[in-house]
């Protein structure tokens, strides 16, 4: 399979994402039932079998990128960077797992209900492999830093440190591979994506540590190495107003997209507005290649997309289950194609 | 006989037909690798898919038409071959050249030009119209090529 008839499957597949008049009409719905008999008419058809709860519809939800990774996997030439858009759920259910053994060793509950299929790697090996402390059998050379998280766990019993060391040995993991995928691909774009990726995580460990209060300096070892903005310069940026940030970061690409950021009263607004405005930078720094007819960047693009509905989708659906400000709902949605 | 003349006219068609037909192969491969992508999801679109990927193939033919025409002229076809001299052949062989490579480069640029057409249709399927144009654009510069070929080996005389 070459490149050529990925991107042209790609490009047909994209017809079934759902557009903004969907999201508007899903908000609109009356009951869960009405919203899901909504979603019964498109390709999330095939996850509604049966009457599912309210929480069920993470299940259609999860199913359906689980099938498009799986999809893309079938003929996309590099799978790796099917892979590489799935690594940071697999990190995170390395999070849940620890945290879990964590809360056991102080005789507490394992939450594994918390982990979430739509890692490239089974959550069971992932099980095995921690519980077992066969740390060899880990992918993305986890098995050097587990034994690190155990003793900073030991140290400082906070799982927020094991979380920042965890999510530095996923950046770096992520640059590994998609630096060895460039010696392939010969693009470029792929490793300057997930420096963009980087970029965009300090940035928002930047709004939740200013908006905690917390000493720029205190909070450099949050900040993660690799991306274009240092975590030096992440941590300065703490010390100014929001607003100024897009003017600060102007040399940036990433600057332009946190011109929209304002402060707000309540800080769940201001990071999720944030949040949205750097998912929304993350798919537009990859949409040159929409032109191309064989970009191989083009299916990072297709999952960050297909993410993309499926945060919508958990929004709506939330929003409809529980009755909530639907204007408000409405704010949320990251543009609805 | 002068047989390096009649080696160079020989080697001019083989040229015309050759490059041109691998520049077509090349083409029409790449507009139906893109073609097999969009059917994969919308089969429906076989009628179109299979007209802009048809569209690189025009320059293998138009080679091989130069190459029948020198053949022709060489008298090969009908058995009889002319004895042409070396500087003759070598005005065939010249004659063959733009074809043989102009044909060979804009059917592999036309090959890219129907995948991305190819694509287009397959998101607007309404703009067919357009989506053949583009390539046939691409077109007009292996048209000339032809024309130089066939007027260069016409006003050749032996």
């Amino acid at each position: 399979m070459s490149y050529v008839y990925a991107v042209a499957r790609l490009r047909s597949m994209e017809n079934r994402f759902l557009d903004a008049s969907f999201f508007a009409r899903l908000i609109d719905s009356a009951t869960l039932d009405d919203a899901l008999k909504s979603l019964g008419e498109t390709v999330y058809a095939q996850g509604i079998s049966g009457a599912p709860d309210a929480g069920g519809f993470d299940r259609i939800i999860d199913g359906e990128l689980i099938a498009a990774c799986d999809d893309l996997k079938r003929f996309v030439p590099d799978k790796e960077l099917v892979d590489l858009c799935r690594m940071p759920h697999d990190f995170n259910n390395v999070k849940v797992i620890l945290k879990s053994l964590f809360k056991a060793r102080e005789g507490g509950e394992r939450r594994y209900d918390l982990l979430s299929r739509l890692g490239a790697v089974d959550t069971e090996s992932l099980i095995m492999a921690l519980e077992g402390e066969e740390y060899g059998f880990l992918p993305y050379r986890l098995g050097d830093v587990i034994p690190r998280c155990w003793s900073l766990w030991e140290q400082t019993k906070d799982p927020q440190c094991v979380e920042t060391v965890l999510d530095g040995h996923l950046f770096a993991a992520m640059l590994e591979l998609a630096r060895e995928l460039e010696g392939k691909l010969k693009t470029g774009a792929v490793t300057r994506w997930v420096e963009h990726k980087i970029d965009a995580e300090n940035l928002r460990n930047a709004v939740r540590l200013q908006r905690m209060g917390c000493d720029p300096a205190a909070a450099l070892p949050f900040f993660h190495k690799g991306g274009t903005i240092g975590p030096g310069d992440a941590a300065r940026l703490m010390g100014e107003p929001l607003e100024s940030w897009s003017k600060s970061l102007s040399h940036t690409g990433i600057g332009a997209a946190l011109e929209v950021s304002q402060e707000r009263a309540d800080v769940q607004v201001t990071l999720s507005e944030i949040s949205k405005a750097l998912d929304g930078y993350l798919i537009r720094v990859l949409e040159k290649a929409k032109y191309s007819t064989s970009a191989p960047e083009n299916v990072i693009l297709y999952l960050l997309r297909k993410e993309e509905e499926a945060r919508n989708l958990r929004i709506a659906l939330v929003c409809v289950a529980n009755g909530l400000n639907r204007e408000f709902a409405r704010r949320l949605l990251s543009h609805g194609r | 006989m002068d047989v390096l003349g009649l080696m160079l006219g020989l080697l001019g068609a083989a040229f015309a037909a050759g490059m041109a037909g691998i520049g077509s192969a090349v083409g029409i491969g790449i507009a139906g690798e893109s073609a097999a992508g969009v059917m994969s999801e919308d089969p429906d679109k076989f009628g179109s898919c299979l007209i802009l990927q048809a569209l690189p193939g025009t320059q293998g033919i138009y080679g091989l038409l130069i190459a029948f025409i020198v053949l022709n002229k060489l008298g090969l076809l009908g058995g009889q071959p002319v004895s042409i001299s070396w500087s003759q052949g070598l005005l065939v062989f010249a004659a063959c050249l733009p074809i043989a490579i102009v044909g060979w480069y804009s059917a592999i640029w036309q090959g890219k030009t129907s995948a991305a057409s190819i694509q287009m249709i397959s998101k607007k399927p309404d703009a067919f119209a357009k989506a053949v144009i583009l390539p046939a654009m691409v077109e007009t510069y292996a048209v000339l090529a032809l024309l130089t070929s066939f007027i260069t080996l016409m006003v050749i005389s032996f």
